[in-house]
């Protein structure tokens, strides 16, 4: 997110970045399956936020919502956001008692850039879901959370 | 994040909130921001076809809940909220739940219970039970022993519904039996075509599943949830140890990829090429049905290309009548205008199978037509000849529950049981068939008579009745090329000793009359239902 003209670059500060976020997530801008929004409107720095995937199709998550807590320290976006599963889902890259998303297993986090955002961390999640490795994994029953 | 005067600006208006399914459809609806979740939710329900009570909206992350109010969770003028096909909500009469909308296909398994939630790859090894096909999970799955298996999605709704059913039947006798017999899994599991294959490409697979106690111990499993249990810990123990050496995700991902899936799909989808979503460990895909085969699809619905999903309900494969829409059940009850309180043994003989009717579709009896097919498979068949053949399991069925069943002269029967010409008869399809049409001939015979016969007679079929039946049994066996079946008399004993506990049983009813009560044990073979349907018949004359 650098804005600028003849190789000079000015960095969107943190707030603005976030508040740009946070009205895609009102508004529903993007990937339709994937919805994210504030934990806390009177947090003025903008840390915990609530995110959502839905299922995607023709895999063992189809049809159910899965839950998920990000937490955007004062670094992000140079930093990526930790990630954790609320709703309980058996995939290889989310440890299996904390419900975390490891960044070592997820090439997002894991290769972060300060262009991505927490709409490309659900979309990448989903997509991962649908991976051949996660699509047919048991998964524990609905609406049972770490 | 919102400022306080679009608040204000906004109460008791109607604003334009944007809803979006699932399925990329989008539409706006005009409603005030102090309304509740519930009522925005009904206003969702006559824009599109998810009826309210199976809406799941979404916004910001979270999902509302009917009781609050929109104002709640900040939702303003222009907002997109997400909406989701929710599961239909439980029948509260507890009847069965015809509805086909709930989108979550997969059966998802207790985590105690079956759900390998340890490992990097989930579900090797026994976490997904080493024979999900035998419903180790608590669910039955098809396919394990080849084609040949009559409506067998019919046939594993009980053990879905019931797991201390898989475990009842583990416990019986035979399964016993079968357990102290790996042999027979061996075979019924190599008379698998896919198996086969998948052995042939895997020599080590071959060595696990010709290694009796491997076998033995996942039978152990099946019926033991303990033992289930602390196998899985030991797989995710096993398999987390694997993952964190060097290569080791690898070679575990190899392990998924060359055994694991061929393996789950020789025994999930054998036969079954209907089922497009590959299904792990006894969650079964959704079958691929015709628009055409569905009744209560209209042809408005019918049309290509529509995005929305058919909501119309599947019809129930369980009921005689026609709950689901337009129903074509193929199954003739042969028991039709047989007196209500003429009732078969339950189980299977005294297995100790629990219901076993039920699983059949219901009917007394099953189709010729599905019973010649399970015969003609020849896991089955093998299966019963092996059992069969076996004295100690003879034994044990003969020796079950025969005071209950009416079969006093057991040693009679171990002979007749024991006859090898006899064991052949039994084994062939073609015996069954011709005992399957002899019994529906003996149903209608005792159905028409019992409709002729006086309101005041209620008793069963008797003498000329009787005596049709073993006319047409013996003209069967002797077409068969059986010869005399070496039936030895009855025992000698005096019928008041024979008979002692069935007599008891008759005064305690209130027959007090142990002459009329001998006299119908005798004709009745002991059986004591049938006594007292002779004896109220004959006190009605």
């Amino acid at each position: 997110m650098t804005l600028g003209s003849s190789g000079s670059s000015v960095v969107v500060p943190r707030n603005f970045r976030l508040l740009e976020e946070l009205e895609k997530g009102e508004k529903g801008i993007g990937d339709g399956t994937v919805s994210y929004g504030m934990d806390d409107g009177d947090d003025i720095y903008m840390r915990s936020w609530t995110g959502t995937i839905i299922g995607p199709y023709n895999t063992v998550h189809e049809g159910r919502i899965y839950q998920l807590k990000l937490f955007c320290d004062k670094d992000y976006p140079e930093k990526p956001p930790s990630v954790r599963f609320h709703s309980r889902i058996n995939m290889t890259c989310v440890n299996h008692e904390t419900g975390v998303v490891e960044s070592k297993k997820f090439g997002l986090l894991a290769n972060w850039q300060r262009r991505f955002t927490m709409e490309d961390i659900l979309t990448q999640l989903k997509k991962e879901m649908a991976a051949s490795h996660n699509r047919k994994l048991v998964q524990p029953p609905e609406g049972t959370h770490y | 994040m919102g400022g306080d005067s679009a608040i204000e600006e906004s109460e008791g208006v109607n604003v334009n909130i944007n809803v979006r399914c699932s399925n990329g459809f989008k539409f706006s609806v005009q409603i005030a921001v102090d309304s509740t979740v519930s009522s925005f939710k009904d206003v969702v329900a006559r824009n599109c076809d998810i009826p309210a009570e199976q809406q799941r909206l979404i916004y910001k992350g979270r999902i509302l809940k009917d009781d609050q109010t929109l104002r709640s969770y900040g939702l303003e003028a222009d907002h997109t909220v997400h909406l989701v096909r929710g599961s239909a909500p439980a029948n509260p009469t507890g009847g069965t739940n015809t509805s086909s909308t709930n989108t979550n296909t997969t059966t998802n398994n207790a985590r105690g219970a079956g759900a390998n939630e340890g490992g990097g790859l989930g579900g090797l090894g026994f976490g997904a039970s080493l024979f999900p096909g035998l419903g180790v999970n608590g669910t039955g799955g098809n396919g394990l022993f080849g084609e040949g298996f009559p409506d067998l999605e019919q046939m594993q709704q009980p053990f879905i519904s019931n797991p201390n059913l898989v475990r009842e039947i583990m416990n019986s006798p035979t399964m016993q039996n079968l357990m102290n017999n790996p042999e027979i899994v061996r075979n019924l599991i190599m008379n698998n075509p896919q198996m086969q294959e998948l052995m042939d490409r895997n020599p080590e697979l071959a060595h696990i599943l010709n290694d009796p106690s491997t076998l033995r111990q996942t039978l152990e499993a099946t019926r033991n949830p303990e033992i289930m249990r602390e196998m899985m810990r030991n797989t995710d123990r096993a398999m987390s140890n694997i993952e964190s050496s060097p290569e080791g995700f690898n070679m575990l991902r190899r392990m998924y990829e060359n055994i694991q899936e061929p393996f789950l799909n020789a025994t999930t989808m054998a036969g079954n090429t209907g089922n497009n979503n590959a299904a792990v460990s006894g969650t079964h895909g959704g079958h691929a049905r015709d628009r055409s085969t569905n009744p209560s699809t209209t042809s408005s619905e019918a049309t290509a290309g529509s995005p929305l999903p058919n909501t119309n309900p599947l019809p129930n494969p369980w009921s005689s009548t026609g709950t689901g829409g337009a129903q074509n059940n193929p199954r003739r009850s042969l028991t039709t205008g047989v007196d209500a309180r003429q009732q078969g043994p339950t189980g299977l003989g005294g297995l100790g199978l629990p219901d076993l009717e039920s699983m059949m579709g219901g009917s007394a009896m099953p189709d010729a037509a599905l019973l010649t097919q399970l015969m003609q498979n020849p896991a089955i068949s093998q299966m019963m000849q092996s059992m069969l053949s076996n004295p100690q399991t003879l034994n044990q069925i003969l020796g079950a529950n025969t005071e209950q069943r009416g079969m006093p002269d057991l040693n009679s029967l171990r002979e007749v049981m024991q006859n090898p010409e006899f064991l052949r008869l039994f084994s062939s399809p073609e015996t069954l068939q011709q005992l399957l049409s002899f019994q529906q001939a003996l149903m209608s015979q005792l159905g028409q008579q019992q409709s002729t016969r006086e309101s005041g007679q209620t008793g069963g079929g008797t003498g000329p009745m009787n005596n049709l039946g073993l006319e047409m049994l013996s003209s069967m066996f002797g077409g068969l090329g059986a010869g005399s079946l070496a039936v030895p008399n009855r025992s000698n004993e005096p019928p008041e000793q024979l008979y002692a506990s069935q007599l008891s049983q008759l005064q305690e009813m209130g027959f007090f009359d142990t002459q009329e009560n001998i006299r119908a044990l005798i004709a009745t073979s002991g059986n004591v239902h049938a006594a007292v349907e002779r004896l109220l018949g004959n006190s009605g004359q």
